[in-house]
């Protein structure tokens, strides 16, 4: 019998009892082995061509959240319409690093959203890569702390500029400058949902990376 | 078209990657069903693993020093100053601001987590082929990451200010005058940000392994 001759070929004395599936299988050498990786695997493979797909929507998501905070923040700059000798009335985000620090990252974490929609195509268009979904998750785990530092940062200063603190004698600028602080408060905001897309990024590419 | 081409050309180079993988497969395969008679799982070989693993739990260890010496130093940062008035208080409590609050909170919320994931790890150590609670460790992970950049990065903000003020917003630096304490919570900084390093690189190693699992069973 076919199956029983090639089993001897190749382990020696002892035929080994082989089940009608694999006997075919083994008969024909010659047919490529990915026909029985496809019979297996579709459920899997449409697994993650599905994490794939809502990685590739959060990351849209985030790229409008990120450019909104960056932009809502960078654009904003009140002037109050009266002055004194001693005291300047006009807030920049220039004028606090922490705010100029939460433009870049932002502005920063948004770039690399947009360059990294091709990656994000590609792993839904062939499953079962490796390396370009490690290499995302890598970079998204690396942004998690970049925009959650700017925007907490952010968000410390303007808790600070809404309440003040009495023991260090830090007023509160936002009953003069409320434009401002609706503007800044709503960056901030946007930033926090930024960051928790990101942290959902980590966890859908860790949970495809865990399948194969 | 240029992108098009561009993208075709990394698409295959990933074909090739993953045929490099696809070929040792059914050679495997075929030793497993000779040996076992049907069953398809071929022999895993679990030694890099356990160095990942190794190295899961001392990061872990060096996390937990670090959250742990920035919680207690945060909460005993308190300094008097030695003159006083009428009206105004010269002493400064990590108390009196609210981001140090959340930041010692913070710090013993992750030091707590480092010590709760510890068995977690040494089961990993011991077990290389666990793959639900190495990706339960990654989620967990990644949560706390987020949790302690922001308490991390708020407390960073208000040391910031106190260090140089503010002018546009009239606010004075205050660690002239309280010296100790803006040193006692610069230092509790350090340890924070290096529990933020320790996550990170949990993270990788957690996925490193998740991915070398995911490549090695057939």
């Amino acid at each position: 019998m076919d199956h029983s001759t090639h089993s001897t070929k190749e382990s020696g004395d002892i035929p080994i009892p082989m089940t009608d599936s694999k006997s075919s299988k083994a008969s024909s050498p010659l047919m490529p082995a990915t026909t029985n990786k496809t019979a297996k695997q579709p459920p899997v493979s449409r697994l993650k061509r599905g994490l794939g797909v809502v990685d590739f929507i959060l990351r849209i998501c985030a790229i409008v959240t990120a450019l909104a905070a960056a932009t809502a923040m960078g654009t904003t700059s009140q002037q109050l319409p009266f002055f004194t000798q001693f005291f300047r009335f006009k807030a920049d985000y220039d004028d606090l690093p922490a705010f100029t620090f939460f433009v870049i990252a932002n502005a920063t974490a948004g770039a690399y959203l947009v360059l990294s929609l091709p990656f994000s195509i590609v792993c839904i268009v062939r499953p079962h890569i490796i390396g370009a979904r490690l290499m995302l998750l890598v970079f998204d785990t690396i942004a998690v702390p970049l925009v959650t530092a700017a925007a907490s940062a952010a968000a410390a200063i303007v808790y600070l500029a809404h309440n003040g603190n009495s023991n260090a004698n830090w007023v509160a600028i936002c009953r003069q400058f409320d434009d401002f602080c609706q503007r800044v408060s709503g960056a901030v905001v946007a930033s926090f949902i930024t960051s928790l897309i990101f942290v959902v990024l980590v966890i859908v590419s860790a949970a495809a990376l865990r399948r194969n | 078209m240029l992108f098009q081409h561009h993208l075709t050309t990394f698409v295959t180079s990933c074909k090739g990657l993953l045929q490099v993988n696809k070929s040792r497969k059914p050679k495997m395969a075929k030793a497993g069903r000779m040996e076992e008679g049907g069953v398809s799982k071929a022999p895993v070989p679990v030694g890099s693993n356990k160095g990942i693993s190794v190295i899961d739990l001392v990061l872990r260890l060096v996390g937990i020093a670090g959250t742990l010496g920035a919680a207690i130093a945060m909460g005993t940062n308190e300094q008097t100053l030695p003159f006083f008035t009428r009206f105004v208080r010269f002493d400064a409590q990590y108390d009196d601001f609210r981001s140090f609050r959340l930041f010692v909170v913070v710090n013993a919320i992750v030091s707590a987590y480092f010590v709760l994931t510890i068995p977690l790890s040494i089961i990993h150590i011991m077990r290389s082929v666990a793959r639900g609670t190495r990706i339960l460790l990654i989620i967990l992970d990644t949560i706390m990451l987020a949790l302690l950049t922001a308490g991390a990065s708020a407390a960073a903000s208000i040391v910031y200010l106190a260090h140089n003020g503010n002018s546009s917003t009239n606010w004075l630096p205050v660690c002239q005058q309280y010296g100790d304490f803006c040193q006692g919570a610069s230092g509790s900084l350090i340890g924070s940000f290096g529990g933020i390093v320790v996550l990170i690189l949990t993270i990788l190693l957690g996925a490193m392994a998740l991915s070398r699992l995911a490549k090695r069973i057939v």
